[in-house]
């Protein structure tokens, strides 16, 4: 038997446990908007009973625990997501910059000013360069004397040579930033994997005496999401609640402490990889935005840069193979129409470029009006070159286009897909571990109540007391 | 499923993006009536219409060789009617000149003709090709003036030098196609093309055989006038007649070759708006529909998220 000291303590206590219960709804409506934030419940169990003469009597209820409504398995379904979704985003924004870097978009300018002019027009780009050359030889060779026509060839061959320049140097602009963004996230990483360390040391210490520490947990995890996002990662719990990380197989968070960090080497020729810092081991990375810049740029870009630099190569062996034989209209021979050997370093030859009269358009030393050289080189567009795949530089160059958009279009796919399953799996996590006001509010009005329901009890209770402390009076 | 209050803002705010980039994307088309932009659009019309674009660019090449040959020709036409008339002139002169009643003074007289038609012959045999300014009947020698002659004391000439060569240049007027509107001031070869005013194919030489008409007037050589000189300049007006035909091949081949070029610009055009031009009404008829699906998306998200519990709480 209670009594009534023992039915005013039942109801102190219940008191207590509703206001818990409000305490937790009012948390989680805190926390509605907060990212990587797990909702909370409050766990009110019934108060060990005492045995009365009458049989086994209840204490009430108390609040026995706080915790994080979490499904694990959409935790770890996550991270490996983070990680793909990382990887082609490592790749979209690496082929992107490529692309830009090539200039070869379709405007539709003309499009709409005439219907009998060609629907779309790419001028800047080294694919329209190229054919102009071509075109600019075969109008030297229709009038190998005129000065107008030289001056114009000189002129679109040095369009096409810093054309080839300004493609070179933002591709090798573009290479050194994507290994100056690896060394970011190489840095970034590092920072989360020190983070943990230490969110490991917090919870252990959190959770010794019993419970859960269930806001650590929940940055934990968003490092960790955060960590996958830029690298692959495999993990263990520890079962002091911590968890220990690695990467590739390498240990790098185990316990309390980061055993050891990464950091970037120069595997040879500037490409930048990932090693452990202590351990100088090489690793292996599979999925992360890390890799995804890496693939991009040891792949696809290294493949671009080489076509372009073959694609100028071998105009500048081709075109000089037949030009150093001909004769200018001054007589002079044996100057070279490019200088350079890639395209890099392509430029036209420095004294044609200041005379155009020096062009050795002809095949004859006695014959300036001849045009064999210049005719030779105005068919040489459309010879299939054996140093680019039996291809021409134009059908070359256009299937260098087409495989890096190829390559972007693969990776634009892969984010569009990646988003949405990420997407679906965070819509799947937050229906088990989101907010939901409504929820709450009636969880908040729920323990109000059942609050106000004891506070009744104790009101009857003072008022029992009162009855029974007057019969002494009266 | 249990549905969360962020539940609603995130998947709208992500429908929302995907419908905004749709409508981005279409407004593109619409605007530049291209689908197809970047490689990465479509690469394999990109590489198409790449490609499209070069030959195109070809095309509109050879139109511009095309038209520069046909000036040409025109202007080697019109040298080649006044040797026409030059060479006929000629021949009406040995003829009468060889009747019985020429006086010397008649043959005199036609001397100095003979004299002017000679000069006529050098001055059209140094004609410049007038848009480029090269001389039309040097070869590919054709920088300095083909023919230069030797005068006597009166001023008529006596003899002529050919400074240019037999080659003549060809021009790309197509895909594996070449022509030349030019004809060589002489070839005294056996093969290539016929000279101007001296080949020894047809055995013509305008210019010497004027030289000899002239002197045999001076001369009062009738004979010789009669026997070689009338049938040397038939060979010459052969020769003449010869290159007219010859020139008016060389026109209708140009004209051929511009016809094509055009037409195979045209369906070129037509292939690189067929590989990367925007099909409007299909384009706009998405528009409308990712339009309805951002109007349904953003009306019924707003409708849903101004509803809670709160609305009826006290």
């Amino acid at each position: 038997m209670l009594g009534l000291f023992g039915t005013l303590n039942l109801a102190a206590r219940s008191m207590q446990a509703q206001m818990t219960g409000v305490e937790v709804a009012g948390q989680n409506l805190a926390n509605v908007n907060t990212t990587g934030y797990s909702r909370q419940s409050v766990n009110i169990q019934t108060s060990p009973d005492i045995t009365t003469g009458i049989g086994s009597e209840g204490t009430g209820a108390n609040a026995a625990s706080i915790q994080q409504i979490v499904n694990t398995l959409l935790n770890s379904q996550v991270q490996g997501q983070q990680s793909t979704g990382g990887y082609w985003n490592g790749q979209q924004s690496a082929l992107q910059s490529a692309q830009n870097a090539l200039d070869e978009f379709l405007n539709g300018a003309s499009s709409t000013s005439s219907t009998s002019s060609a629907a779309s027009d790419s001028s800047t780009g080294l694919a329209s360069q190229l054919s102009g050359l071509f075109s600019q030889f075969s109008a030297v060779a229709t009038a190998p004397t005129s000065t107008t026509a030289r001056q114009a060839l000189v002129g679109q061959a040095q369009t096409l040579a810093t054309t080839f320049n300004n493609v070179s140097t933002q591709l090798g602009s573009l290479k050194a930033s994507l290994n100056s963004s690896l060394s970011d996230n190489v840095d970034s990483a590092n920072k989360l994997l020190s983070g943990i360390a230490t969110l490991n040391q917090q919870i252990s210490a959190a959770e010794f005496s019993g419970g859960t520490a269930n806001d650590l947990r929940d940055e934990r995890e968003q490092d960790l999401e955060n960590l996958s996002q830029l690298t692959n990662i495999a993990t263990s719990t520890e079962t002091n609640g911590a968890v220990d990380v690695s990467i590739g197989g390498q240990a790098l968070v185990t316990g309390y402490k980061v055993s050891d960090t990464l950091q970037t080497y120069d595997a040879g020729g500037g490409q930048m990889l990932v090693q452990t810092a202590a351990g100088g081991q090489p690793l292996t990375l599979t999925g992360g935005s890390m890799q995804g810049t890496i693939d991009a740029r040891d792949g696809t870009l290294a493949t671009l840069q080489n076509n372009v630099n073959t694609l100028a190569g071998t105009l500048i062996t081709q075109v000089n193979g037949i030009y150093t034989g001909g004769y200018s209209t001054t007589g002079s021979t044996g100057g070279n129409f490019f200088d350079g050997t890639d395209a890099a370093t392509i430029t036209v030859n420095a004294a044609l470029a200041a005379n155009p009269n020096l062009l050795q358009s002809s095949g004859s030393a006695t014959a300036a009006g001849d045009n064999t050289v210049a005719l030779q080189l105005a068919q040489l567009g459309s010879t299939a070159q054996a140093a680019l795949g039996n291809q021409t530089f134009n059908d070359n160059y256009d299937a260098t286009v087409a495989a890096l958009g190829d390559s972007l279009q693969t990776a634009n796919t892969q984010v569009t897909n990646q988003t949405a399953v990420t997407q679906m799996l965070s819509t799947q996590r937050s229906s088990v571990s989101g907010v939901s006001v409504d929820e709450e509010m009636t969880n908040l009005m729920t323990y109000q109540r059942a609050y106000e329901a004891s506070a009744q009890l104790v009101t009857t209770l003072n008022t029992l007391m009162g009855d029974t402390l007057a019969m002494k009076t009266s | 499923m249990r549905i969360t209050s962020n539940a609603y803002d995130s998947s709208l705010v992500n429908q929302l993006n995907q419908l905004s980039a749709q409508q981005y994307t279409i407004q593109n088309q619409v605007s530049t009536g291209l689908s197809v932009q970047a490689p990465s659009d479509n690469p394999a019309a990109m590489e198409n219409t790449l490609d499209y674009q070069a030959q195109n660019a070809a095309q509109t090449q050879y139109s511009s060789n095309i038209s520069t040959l046909q000036s040409r020709a025109n202007s080697v036409y019109s040298v080649l009617q006044s040797l026409q008339t030059i060479s006929s002139r000629a021949g009406e002169i040995a003829t009468s000149a060889g009747s019985a009643t020429s006086t010397q003074s008649d043959l005199s007289n036609y001397a100095d003709e003979v004299n002017q038609l000679i000069n006529q012959v050098v001055n059209a045999a140094n004609t410049k090709d007038p848009s480029t300014g090269e001389y039309l009947f040097g070869g590919t020698a054709s920088t300095s003036a083909p023919f230069t002659t030797t005068t006597d004391a009166n001023g008529d000439v006596t003899g002529v030098t050919y400074n240019g060569n037999s080659s003549v240049n060809q021009a790309q007027i197509g895909a594996g196609m070449t022509a030349t509107a030019d004809i060589p001031g002489a070839n005294t070869g056996s093969s290539g093309a016929h000279g101007l005013i001296t080949d020894s194919q047809s055995g013509a030489d305008l210019i010497n055989h004027l030289i000899s008409l002239r002197n045999n007037l001076n001369a009062g050589n009738t004979t010789a006038i009669t026997a070689t000189d009338s049938a040397n300049l038939q060979k010459d007006e052969n020769n003449v007649a010869y290159q007219v035909a010859n020139n008016g091949v060389v026109q209708s081949q140009l004209n051929l070759a511009a016809t094509f070029a055009t037409n195979s610009s045209q369906s070129l055009n037509t292939m690189i708006s067929n590989s990367s031009s925007a099909n409007l009404v299909q384009v706009m008829m998405q528009l409308s529909q990712t339009q309805n699906a951002y109007q349904a998306a953003l009306q019924s998200g707003v409708k849903i998220m101004q509803l809670s519990i709160l609305n009826y709480l006290p």
